[in-house]
């Protein structure tokens, strides 16, 4: 069986949109009848960062390209870990305190490969997927930030070290 | 050559702009943007460049009609 034919409801999602992202919506497509696992992740918006109070964040993409990639970053694992259901969607725009800036949800027979899978989706996720944060601190000032900083250590923007295969 | 740029590069350049001239590769153009503007030096070097929405590196070759992403390391989640 091949893996679009696994996962049917992950392509009417949008990747990346302007509206606040519907948990509950995308959370209640991802049930299938051969798995006995659904792990949602949500990246929401905290309201303090190093120390400073944070009103609200603003996200921005290179649209295209992240849809893209993060259509790539599902297939990926679908084929790796087996997936019934691979759903991933960013939000850009203003967001604020609370609400989730991102979503991964994973479904699989079992919760081992639900949780590796979706662990991976967003590892790759925050590091290569051309989307960028301003951070708007309660004081007046703003921040692009939290950047990707592994060409640091790899020398290559193009090269990333991922969280979850470092343990 | 078509250029846009992405979040910190915006406070250096026009979010979208045009070069007349052309460069052979990704490094002339990158030398060309930092004499421009030496204050975005540091987050030219650490940025992806995208050809047409591909990522390539540094050596790549350009073409004059190249529509090019300028893209500083990603922070989203």
């Amino acid at each position: 069986m091949t893996a679009s034919a696994l996962c049917p409801p992950a392509a009417e999602v949008n990747y990346i949109t302007s509206e606040p992202i519907d948990l509950a919506g995308l959370l209640a497509a991802s049930h299938h009848p051969e798995a006995g696992a659904v792990v949602l992740f949500s990246g929401d918006v905290r309201d303090n960062n190093l120390g400073r109070n944070v009103s609200y964040l603003e996200y921005e993409a290179q649209e295209a390209m992240a849809s893209k990639l993060i259509l790539e970053i599902l297939e990926e694992a679908k084929q790796k870990w087996k997936l019934n259901i691979a759903i991933a969607q960013h939000r850009i725009g203003k967001v604020g305190v609370s609400e989730a800036a991102v979503v991964v949800i994973t479904a699989t027979p079992h919760r081992r490969e639900a949780y590796e899978a979706n662990r991976h989706i967003i590892d790759r996720i925050k590091h290569e997927v051309p989307i960028w944060k301003c951070e708007y601190f309660a004081d007046g000032t703003r921040l692009w930030g939290g950047n990707c900083n592994c060409h640091e250590i790899t020398g290559n923007p193009n090269k990333h070290i991922y969280e979850s295969e470092n343990q | 050559m078509k250029i846009q740029v992405y979040a910190i590069l915006k406070d250096y350049f026009e979010k979208e702009f045009t070069l007349p001239q052309s460069f052979n590769n990704i490094n002339e153009l990158k030398s060309f943007l930092i004499d421009k503007n030496p204050k975005a030096e540091k987050a030219l070097n650490i940025s992806r460049f995208a050809v047409d929405n591909e990522f390539v590196e540094n050596d790549h070759i350009l073409k004059s009609n190249d529509s090019i992403s300028i893209m500083p390391p990603s922070s989203g989640g």
